[in-house]
């Protein structure tokens, strides 16, 4: 098999070569963004880009996740064009798990002010117990899911420990969300948590604006009351 | 009426769809697209990430940077250590393709690792193999109650082969083999 990295790393010594690798394989494969103080191919930006074209091969792009940090999620018309495959997007019980999640450790926190704006990470973990009665799962398939979820990075497991009950928060994949995948994020969970809110209202209206309207207009009206 | 039109490289996009499902496969006579590694055991074939100038995730280790955190390493590592005793049967070769193992053997394979408790050794060790066929390292077959070697393991080097193969050495061997395996 020719390797589909040579043409981008050919014109490179064998050090620089090197670190490009490294930078590659770090954001690619390390739980958190990396420091670029430790990866010369993230500091400079004439290899930055390299490692951009680098990742782009494998439909992927550089997130800068905090100053300095960097990592690597999809880009956004590949994530579009893969959640639009069937055998990419996750089983509804994992979908529902996941979203009760976030919106226990991220939209309820953050509607308090707990968390900033644009995160998705949090340190308020979702009681299992919560878990169990608002998906209404039976124990078994809830277990699968978060199983299958922990496996993927998508929760992470928090202890119980002195006065807290433990239990599940958003995994360090969602280090890796685009700029443009936060923002979707954001309104869906806005679409799912009020429907009838003026944002949602103003969500629908601007995604009508950008894209080619849907065949059936009427969808849009049915959650109306 | 077509929704927004995403331009994507068809050949990234394959690269993309098999990262996302892990090691996917497809019947072995299927073209393999460009760009991945193809493990096959004559029927089917699994798409596996090819990384540049052969660099493997273990390169972190050299940066002191953290891997994805993975529950319970320990007990996966062993668990996945009983079944490699037991499927890879022949350590002169690659550990991929290999035969099947009962399920039942490796279980006790891996209780006659653990101090305290087999009973409670064999269930942490089937949730384990569970967790372990989720990510690709083994392929069980929960109906007839077999393991092998997962794809995943078509990507250890051979010069990484030489200490995983004393290890196992080193392990209880399997339960001779019985046609039907006595239920725990």
């Amino acid at each position: 098999m020719t390797d589909l990295y040579e043409p981008l790393l050919r014109p490179y010594d064998e050090k620089r070569r090197a670190e490009l690798v490294a930078a590659f394989t770090a954001v690619e494969h390390a739980a958190e963004p990396v420091a670029e103080l430790r990866y010369p191919a993230l500091r400079e930006p004439a290899l930055r880009r390299v490692l951009g074209e680098m990742l782009a091969l494998q439909g992927r792009v550089l997130i800068r996740a905090r100053p300095k940090e960097w990592t690597s999620g999809y880009h956004d018309d590949v994530a579009a064009a893969l959640a639009a495959d069937p055998a990419c997007v996750p089983p509804a019980e994992e979908r529902a798990v996941l979203a009760l999640v976030l919106i226990h450790s991220v939209a309820i926190p953050r509607a308090s002010g707990l968390l900033d704006d644009d995160s998705w990470l949090s340190p308020h973990p979702t009681p299992l117990e919560e878990l169990r009665r608002r998906s209404q799962l039976p124990i078994g398939e809830l277990e699968a899911a978060l199983r299958r979820l922990r496996n993927a990075g998508l929760v992470g497991q928090v202890k119980a420990g002195g006065d807290d009950a433990g239990g599940y928060v958003p995994g360090p994949q969602f280090h890796r969300l685009t700029a443009g995948a936060r923002r979707r994020l954001q309104e869906e969970l806005i679409l799912a948590a009020g429907p009838d809110s003026p944002l949602a209202a103003a969500i629908r209206a601007r995604r009508r604006g950008r894209t080619a309207p849907p065949a059936d207009p009427s969808r849009d009206r049915e959650r109306t009351p | 009426m077509t929704p927004d039109e995403h331009h994507v490289d068809p050949q990234v996009l394959a690269r993309a769809r098999a990262r996302v499902l892990g090691a996917p496969s497809q019947p072995a006579a299927d073209p393999v697209p460009p760009g991945l590694t193809a493990a096959s055991d004559g029927d089917r074939v699994w798409l596996l990430p090819a990384w540049p100038d052969g660099a493997t995730p273990a390169l972190l280790e050299e940066y002191d940077t953290a891997p994805m955190p993975l529950d319970r390493a320990g007990q996966a590592r062993r668990v996945l250590a009983a079944a490699l005793r037991c499927c890879w049967t022949r350590p002169d070769d690659a550990p991929w393709p290999s035969g099947d193992a009962q399920v039942t053997d490796v279980l006790e394979v891996y209780a006659g690792m653990s101090r305290g408790d087999a009973d409670l050794a064999r269930r942490w060790a089937t949730g384990e193999l569970r967790r372990l066929a989720d990510t690709g390292w083994l392929l069980v077959d929960e109906t007839a109650g077999t393991v092998r070697t997962g794809p995943r393991t078509a990507l250890w080097h051979e010069d990484t082969l030489a200490s995983l193969r004393d290890l196992l050495r080193r392990l209880p061997a399997p339960p001779a083999s019985r046609p039907e395996a006595a239920a725990p």
